[in-house]
């Protein structure tokens, strides 16, 4: 997947932040960024599930992405937003502490061994992008929508 | 050659259509055991239709079959040939090979059945009676059949205005490539109209030699002359015979007079003289199902993908939302501007209109969706005519309202329950034919299977005549089988007794057979029933008989519902399974092992919280008053404890979408007015969860 982006020369993430620390997700899977709104919470549904939002008649699941990788709660502000992606039809709200700006790849370096990190879980994370002594984590959605989580969810 | 899916489903429909023709005509002919012309014209004809067809779509087993079954009716329309009871099950053997041969055709697309020892036996049976008769093999007319599609293209065609042609083209024998002249003849023909069908058929024209001649019908808006003038211009095309065809809507005279349809080319438009030695015995076909008033009326359709009928539906839901939604932007212009109200009077004018257009709308989509119960009642004749020939039993069997229109997704499910009920009236219900006589009952047992709208549910009966169920036997088999205690089963009504059979792991038949299985049977038809939110009930009457009762929403996707809110949060109850709500005082609230229950009406009724089944938060303070919804299906009752009840409203179910899945204790979610998201309360889930066991408390 790391090698993926790369080769696309015109790839771009969206960047986003989460617990100070910079994140990005493959603008091809974003399907919408929206302001924080009212959630309506759905019971029996892990605690990283917020609930369901009508997104102009749609009903769609929202999670809390720092539940969800293990980092600390804190109080939402006017900067929090909903990051809504798509992974192969299924769609899915993330809330996010702030989105910061979208950049194109191409002139980046991408380290694909993310021995460095220990914020969250290493298995969420596809690669790390360098730019400008900035460093920006890239989610692996697929994990962090499906992984074994998902099945757990399943299972409940 | 390779058959697109589409002509490949055009081929399935007509299939199972003749098929439905050849079981229904054939158990009419059992029946009224005479060879009714009518029902053998009309047997003879589906039989060739499916030869034709599955000919030309390669499936030579299929083809040599009905080739078969086709002999034996050409032969019991000349009379050489008696519809004898052995015959008739020979011939129901051929159509249960034919289905065979049809599920392999659409499973794997080849035919892998072995045809020869039925086809063996259809031999036989044309032999067996054929050496008295010898068969003076009329001549066969040269006017070729048409097909039921055929001939509804026909009628459209006539209706606008249309006139159809049986155009005779002679090549010339020196013709080289004959095919492709033919082609360029039905390529002509095409600009000037449309061609309906062509003898020989149109794939063997195109590559074939060996012909020199053929006909094509066309409906056309143009004259003989013009038509004969473009045609003559083609090389090669020596001669050209034109005869403009009259199609009658009357058909009864056609079936009287078959000889005076015929007109000549020669003359004018309209006019008719009788012809006898070239009759439109084509058209006469359609006679039969026309006169006796079945449901085969001209009707144009066009095949719709289902999921663009979903997505229909679905965008429907939204307006519905917005409807409401609008409603309630009015109200509130309303109160805040009460002076000048000409604008709002207007929005509101146009709001209603948009409110009626998108019911209406609503409406026709949801008819749409339908699809007759007759789908599914079609199969039963054949089997319950088989099942009392093996349980050697006489059945009347009388089938009604096969038109009712149901939602497809009902109808999928609705088959299964209904096989079950059938067969156990017929096992267990209807008595041998000796015993009904000695109890001074007609020979053969009455089993009723009806459909009818009942205000806006669908109510099918399953009803027979037979032993009826006897309360003490079931009783009996529930002590037995230790589903209730003895005590419990002495306090049990009758009726109540009855409903027993739905618990699972009850058969209060003696024997155990292939009909009617080992009791697994009334509780899997209970819970597939209620899968599709309907519900089943039972009356019975020993010695009398037995009537199930099966009540059905129309449509899946819209239901009424009980909205209440609980915890700043709205929830929706789904209406029919709401028994009824109420005010309860806080000392009317008791404990009893454990359980939090109520007496209501001197039974006690378990209760739970919605905070509890939904493991919310526990609210602290204690209330003088709490609002209960009751919610049930049969004896079978739960009260919900909720803070607020709002009031019932129409609402779109929606999913929660596949990342959720599905969530313990609801079954969707909707949108409602102001755009809030409420979620609606799986309510059979919830009963079955907390279905507590008869509470022994003294009251």
């Amino acid at each position: 997947m790391a090698e993926n982006l790369t080769n696309k020369s015109e790839a771009q993430i969206v960047i986003f932040t989460l617990n100070q620390q910079q994140y990005g997700v493959d603008i091809a899977k974003v399907y919408e960024i929206i302001r924080m709104t009212d959630i309506t919470k759905i019971p029996n549904t892990p605690y990283f599930v917020e609930g369901v939002i009508n997104l102009r008649g749609k009903i769609i699941p929202v999670i809390d992405l720092r539940k969800r990788l293990g980092m600390p709660e804190v109080e939402r502000d006017k900067a929090t937003r909903i990051i809504v992606v798509d992974v192969d039809g299924i769609t899915v709200g993330m809330i996010v502490d702030s989105v910061m700006e979208v950049f194109r790849l191409n002139d980046v370096e991408i380290e694909s061994t993310p021995s460095i990190i220990n914020d969250i879980d290493s298995a969420f994370i596809q690669g790390i992008a360098i730019k400008d002594e900035r460093m920006i984590i890239l989610l692996d959605l697929n994990r962090v929508l499906k992984g074994e989580e998902k099945e757990a969810l399943a299972n409940l | 050659m390779v058959f697109s899916d589409a002509e490949m489903a055009v081929f399935l429909d007509e299939l199972e259509e003749k098929i439905q023709i050849l079981t229904d005509n054939l158990l009419l002919l059992e029946q009224s055991g005479e060879d009714d012309p009518k029902v053998l014209q009309e047997i003879f004809r589906a039989a060739h239709t499916i030869k034709g067809s599955s000919a030309v779509m390669g499936f030579t087993k299929m083809s040599s079959l009905t080739h078969e079954i086709e002999n034996i009716f050409d032969k019991m329309r000349n009379n050489e040939l008696k519809p004898t009871s052995s015959l008739i099950n020979v011939l129901f053997e051929a159509l249960d090979a034919l289905k065979i041969l049809r599920d392999e055709i659409v499973a794997e697309n080849a035919e892998k059945y072995d045809t020869t020892e039925i086809i063996a036996k259809l031999k036989e049976a044309v032999a067996g009676k054929d050496v008295s008769v010898p068969a003076p093999k009329t001549t066969q007319s040269a006017t070729e059949e048409f097909t039921a599609e055929e001939i509804e293209k026909i009628r459209e065609f006539d209706l606008k205005g249309y006139q159809l042609y049986e155009i005779k083209v002679y090549l010339d024998p020196a013709t080289v490539m004959k095919s492709v002249r033919a082609f360029i003849v039905l390529q002509q023909l095409r600009e000037l109209g449309t061609v309906i069908k062509t003898v020989p058929a149109e794939e063997l024209l195109v590559k074939s030699e060996e012909f020199s001649d053929f006909t094509v019908y066309l409906a056309s808006g143009e004259d003989v002359d013009r038509l004969q003038n473009i045609l003559l211009t083609i090389s090669e095309v020596e001669r050209v015979e034109i005869n403009p065809k009259q199609v009658e809507d009357n058909l009864e005279i056609k079936k009287e007079q078959p000889g005076e349809e015929e007109v000549k080319a020669t003359e004018v438009e309209g006019e008719k003289t009788a012809s006898p030695e070239k009759t439109l015995t084509d058209f006469k076909a359609k006679t039969p199902a026309a006169a006796s008033g079945e449901e085969k009326k001209v009707t144009q359709t066009v095949r719709v993908d289902v999921q663009k009928l979903d997505t229909l539906m679905n965008l429907v839901g939204e307006l519905v939302i917005d409807r409401t939604r609008l409603l309630s932007v009015i109200d509130k212009l309303y109160n805040i501007n009460r002076e000048n109200n000409e604008l709002v009077e207007t929005l509101a004018e146009v709001s209603s209109h948009i409110g009626q257009i998108t019911t209406d709308l609503q409406d026709v989509i949801m008819k749409a969706r339908m699809l007759p119960i007759a789908q599914v009642f079609n199969r039963f004749p054949r089997m319950v005519r088989d099942l009392a020939q093996k349980l050697n039993k006489e059945v009347e069997f009388i089938v009604e309202g096969k038109e009712t229109e149901l939602d497809r997704n009902v109808i999928e499910v609705i088959g299964d329950p209904l096989i079950h009920l059938i067969r156990n009236a017929l096992d267990h219900g209807i008595e041998p034919p000796e015993e009904r006589e000695k109890l001074g009952k007609p020979r053969a047992g009455r089993l009723r299977l009806a459909a009818a709208y009942l205000e806006n549910n669908i109510v099918i009966t399953v009803e027979d005549d037979g032993r009826g169920i006897d309360p003490n036997a079931v009783r009996r088999k529930a002590v037995e089988k230790g589903i209730i205690s003895e005590r419990e089963a002495e306090m049990l009504s009758d009726k109540e007794a009855i409903k027993l059979i739905f618990r699972s792991g009850l058969s209060t038949a003696q024997k155990v057979n292939d009909v009617s299985g080992r009791g697994v049977g009334m509780d899997i038809v209970k819970s597939q029933i209620e899968q599709i939110n309907g519900e089943v009930q039972v009356e019975s009457q020993v010695g009398k008989g037995t009537i199930f009762t099966i009540r059905l929403p129309l449509t899946l996707a819209i239901i009424r519902a009980l909205l209440v809110e609980h915890q700043g949060q709205i929830y929706a109850f789904p209406l029919n399974f709401v028994q009824e709500t109420l005010i309860a005082g806080k000392e009317e609230l008791r404990k009893v092992q454990d359980y939090d229950v109520m007496l209501l009406r001197g039974k006690v009724l378990p209760l739970i919280s919605l905070s509890n089944l939904f493991n919310l938060p526990e609210e602290q303070e204690q209330k003088e008053w709490y609002f209960v919804v009751i919610l049930g299906t049969g004896n079978h009752r739960l009260g919900v404890i909720v803070d607020n009840l709002l009031g019932e409203q129409e609402i779109v179910i929606k999913s929660l979408g596949e990342y959720l899945g599905q969530v313990k204790g609801l079954s969707g979610a909707t949108i409602l007015g102001d755009g809030r998201i409420g979620l609606i309360i799986d309510a059979r889930g919830i009963l079955q969860e907390n279905e507590i066991g008869e509470l022994n408390v003294a009251v």
